[in-house]
């Protein structure tokens, strides 16, 4: 049996007011696997997501990532070689950044591409997700749901491995959808490429549903 | 009473080198960091340091140059007040010249950048940890130590001695338009006196405080950001603990220096 990207190991994780999301959890993720996640609103989608991203740190138990454990504190070789593609529902880009240098500077620190490179890259990127035009402008000036697209492209522009996808904060118009449409399915024709996608009817095309809830995930009907 | 007086003592002394050691790790982090960037991720980290080193050091050069000129010349107008009947005249430029560039150079300088730039350093990474943008960016493959905390660490140094030399040059400035205006002394006159006054003790000891303030402050500053955890109420108890702790440190790392030096 080929060993999985990722794996979550006896998992607890609790929420910040003490409640338990997820109780000796084990999970895998196999290369390749493309899952939609399902659950109410707290059911632990996003923590799902922000534990196998190494953003949450479970209180028991460990994840391991591509063979090596995640640790608090110490970057860790996948996400270091930019193989993680983490799209957070505000999009998580840096305020002082424009959407271009946002999309560029993984591209430069860790694929170790020059500025010009990386930067027509992001570009390229940003034009197929239909945000040529806020390409110079920081983030506040487009809004969250363009924020989100440009996260999609940042991650496709580093041909990530790995693809953790949080649903949008906003709504997203028509064009929105087309273009994250148009880059997940860009990315899942790599048969390598593994993601797991949180959000709305219009992703589950896109994967097998997973289920969470009740502090532990069911991929196709079985925990 | 006094069990629980030296429980609480002992309880404060073990926060204090456990701050003492955190603050240490990330030193460590930064200047591992450091050793290891490659070629283009130290173009990214110098793009950085030069906007750090701008904000810190540049857009601060107003306000240090009005504070030095006003500063050197109240100190030579009370040195002068308090100790003319004395004879110390021919040596006013040696006084100067040894308040500021051992003492008061260093400490304004750094009280200056911990009020403009330390709380600028701690609110702004307490922002970012908040709205999830360091996560994010450790998660895409930018490891914020070497990313945000070198620039800052850089940046401090560089900005600090800058702003030093400016400081000790516009403060013995002003202390000299004072002295001429009350007394009949010759810019040549004052300038060989500084040159006899400062010697390789005061330069060894103003470098030793701008590198140990430069690192201090944004290492403090950044290291009170990154520990706000759910709110953002926790960004104002945040900067006020950074710009206290650094002031602090300032003070104590300063008279530990002066002391190692010219005792």
């Amino acid at each position: 049996m080929p060993e999985p990207l990722l794996a979550l190991e006896a998992v607890t994780l609790l929420a910040p007011e003490g409640r338990v999301v997820f109780r000796d959890l084990d999970w895998t993720l196999a290369r390749g696997a493309r899952f939609h996640a399902m659950g109410g609103s707290g059911g632990g989608c996003t923590a799902l997501l922000r534990l196998c991203a190494g953003i949450a740190e479970p209180h028991a138990g460990r994840v391991v990532l591509d063979g090596a454990p995640l640790e608090p504190g110490v970057p860790h070789r996948f996400l270091r070689r930019g193989h993680l593609g983490w799209v957070p529902s505000d999009g998580g880009l840096a305020v002082n950044l424009s959407l271009l240098e946002n999309v560029a500077l993984p591209l430069r620190f860790a694929q170790n591409l020059g500025r010009i490179e990386a930067e027509r890259s992001a570009l390229a990127w940003l034009e197929q997700a239909g945000l040529g035009p806020w390409a110079n402008q920081r983030p506040s000036v487009p809004g969250g749901p363009e924020n989100w697209v440009a996260s999609l492209a940042r991650a496709a522009a580093k041909a990530s491995r790995l693809w953790l996808v949080d649903r949008p904060a906003g709504g997203l118009d028509a064009a929105s959808i087309q273009a994250a449409e148009r880059i997940l399915g860009q990315a899942a024709q790599d048969p390598e490429v593994t993601i797991l996608l949180v959000g709305g009817a219009w992703m589950s095309a896109l994967g097998r549903e997973l289920s969470i809830g009740e502090g532990r995930v069911y991929s196709g009907g079985e925990p | 009473m006094p069990e629980r007086l030296a429980s609480g003592l002992g309880a404060k002394v073990r926060r204090a080198f456990g701050q003492l050691g955190s603050f240490s790790w990330l030193l460590g982090r930064c200047l591992q960091a450091m050793l290891r960037l490659s070629r283009e991720q130290r173009r990214v980290v110098l793009e950085v340091t030069r906007i750090q080193i701008r904000f810190t050091a540049l857009d601060a050069l107003p306000l240090t140059f009005f504070t030095a000129l006003l500063l050197g010349g109240i100190t030579l107008l009370q040195v002068f007040g308090q100790l003319s009947g004395f004879g110390v005249e021919r040596h006013i430029s040696q006084i100067l010249a040894q308040l500021v560039i051992r003492e008061l150079g260093p400490l304004m300088v750094g009280i200056l950048v911990i009020s403009r730039s330390g709380t600028a350093m701690a609110t702004e990474m307490a922002g970012r940890k908040l709205s999830g943008e360091l996560a994010a960016l450790y998660a895409s493959g930018v490891d914020p130590v070497p990313y945000l905390l070198v620039p800052r660490l850089l940046g401090g140094v560089i900005s600090v001695f800058s702003l030093v030399i400016v400081f000790d040059t516009v403060a013995l400035l002003g202390g000299f338009l004072v002295a001429w205006l009350r007394l009949p002394v010759s810019f040549g006159f004052f300038l060989g006196a500084l040159g006899e006054a400062i010697g390789r003790r005061e330069l060894t000891a103003t470098f030793c405080k701008c590198l140990v303030f430069g690192a201090a402050i944004p290492l403090i500053c950044t290291g009170y950001g990154l520990r706000v955890k759910h709110s953002p109420t926790e960004i104002p108890q945040a900067v006020t603990k950074a710009s206290v702790v650094s002031l602090a440190v300032l003070l104590l790392a300063g008279a530990i220096l002066s002391v190692l030096i010219y005792a």
